[in-house]
């Protein structure tokens, strides 16, 4: 079957959209390979055709939205009830909102416990900022101190019980360590009073682990 | 609805315009519709075609170059479309699409309308049969002289082929 250019232009349409048999296939095909015309024909609707395949879908402008719902449904009548005077009570009655009012209230509560207010027998006094200020200004130089008095308190009982050890060191024989027994349970309690190396546990308890001295 | 209003009379305004037409129409005469005459959306689109035709006819003395106005909004338009590329793919799709949509406005009324429903609106060809009222041939003949026609506009024009 030779085809003629008209049939080619013709037809051009159904073979781009795979809609011909394969017999007419095969002559569409075969003609085009052999006529320039056709073949620059084909490849300039190819082109035009993919260009407008890549055109993408616009979207429409949202008030077009609210333009057909309002001619076909009509515009929203106003609620008339009582409960219409509390209308601008809605967006704060959220659950979203109850969380955030509840949290802010027990960061401030939070907060003003910290700086020293007494938040069940707090009165107008209490929230002046001269007060508030001094009050947090003392609590913070309260924690600083504590603090500085337990690494002091520290370093005071390590310095002690390094210069005891080589005095230990010498009064005690050396003894070949007992065996110890794997039915045995460690002891942690009485270990750890009596243990020097327990620097902590010596100073939460107010002892100097002198060696040799039972905490009981 | 919106876009092949808009591709079919490349006016942003009267796209809108027209897209409430439509669905007023169709809300209106809802009741008339029955599904042995065809899909609910094969339907709308015949309504919105019909429209779209007496649109052309109403509007085809009063026809002038698009605005500036309107051609800023069309800009926006296909900007928006494309806004999932890099900048300068999007300045070059941009300006593709807005050649595109002259091409297309300037075919006439019959293969416009063959063209975006064919190859926009991805209807097959016994949907636009439908929604046309035509025969089968007629369908082919519209969609294929509306594509060459379509190819040599764009060549005319300089579209550089990608």
């Amino acid at each position: 079957m030779n085809w003629k250019c008209e049939q080619i232009e013709e037809r051009l349409s159904e073979h781009l959209d795979g809609l011909l048999e394969a017999a007419e296939r095969a002559a569409f095909e075969s003609h085009v390979a052999g006529c320039a015309q056709c073949r620059t024909l084909v490849t300039q609707v190819s082109a035009a055709l993919a260009q407008v395949h890549r055109l993408e879908m616009v979207e429409e402008p949202p008030r077009l939205v609210h333009a057909i719902l309002d001619q076909t449904l009509g515009p929203r009548a106003p609620k008339k009830s009582w409960l219409g005077w509390f209308g601008w009570l809605q967006p704060v009655l959220q659950p979203r909102m109850a969380m955030g009012f509840a949290t802010v209230v027990l960061f401030g509560v939070v907060t003003l416990q910290a700086m020293g207010v007494q938040v069940g027998q707090i009165g107008w006094s209490d929230l002046h900022p001269a007060k508030l200020y001094r009050e947090s200004t003392r609590r913070a130089h309260l924690i600083y101190a504590r603090g500085e008095k337990f690494v002091n308190d520290l370093r005071v009982v390590y310095e002690i019980q390094s210069r005891l050890r080589p005095v230990q060191e010498e009064q005690q024989p050396q003894q070949p360590a007992p065996k110890a027994n794997p039915q045995d349970k460690p002891n942690r309690e009485s270990n750890r009073l009596d243990d020097p190396e327990c620097g902590l546990c010596v100073v939460t308890t107010g002892m100097v682990g002198v060696p040799g001295r039972s905490a009981r | 609805m919106y876009n092949l209003c808009y591709r079919f009379t490349g006016q942003p305004h009267a796209a809108e315009d027209l897209t409430q037409e439509v669905f007023l129409r169709v809300y209106r005469t809802l009741g008339s519709y029955k599904a042995i005459h065809g899909g609910f959306t094969t339907w709308m689109t015949s309504v919105t075609r019909n429209l779209l035709i007496d649109h052309y006819r109403r509007t085809k003395k009063d026809r002038v170059t698009s605005s500036l106005d309107e051609e800023a909004t069309m800009a926006k338009l296909e900007e928006k479309a494309s806004s999932t590329r890099r900048p300068d793919q999007i300045a070059v799709a941009k300006e593709l699409s807005m050649q595109v949509q002259r091409a297309l406005g300037k075919l006439s009324p019959d293969l416009r309308e063959a063209v975006i429903l064919r190859d926009l609106q991805g209807l097959d060809y016994r949907e636009i049969q439908d929604v046309l009222r035509v025969p089968d041939g007629t369908v082919k003949s519209r969609i294929n002289r509306g594509r060459i026609e379509l190819a040599r506009l764009l060549e005319q024009m300089g579209v550089r082929r990608e």
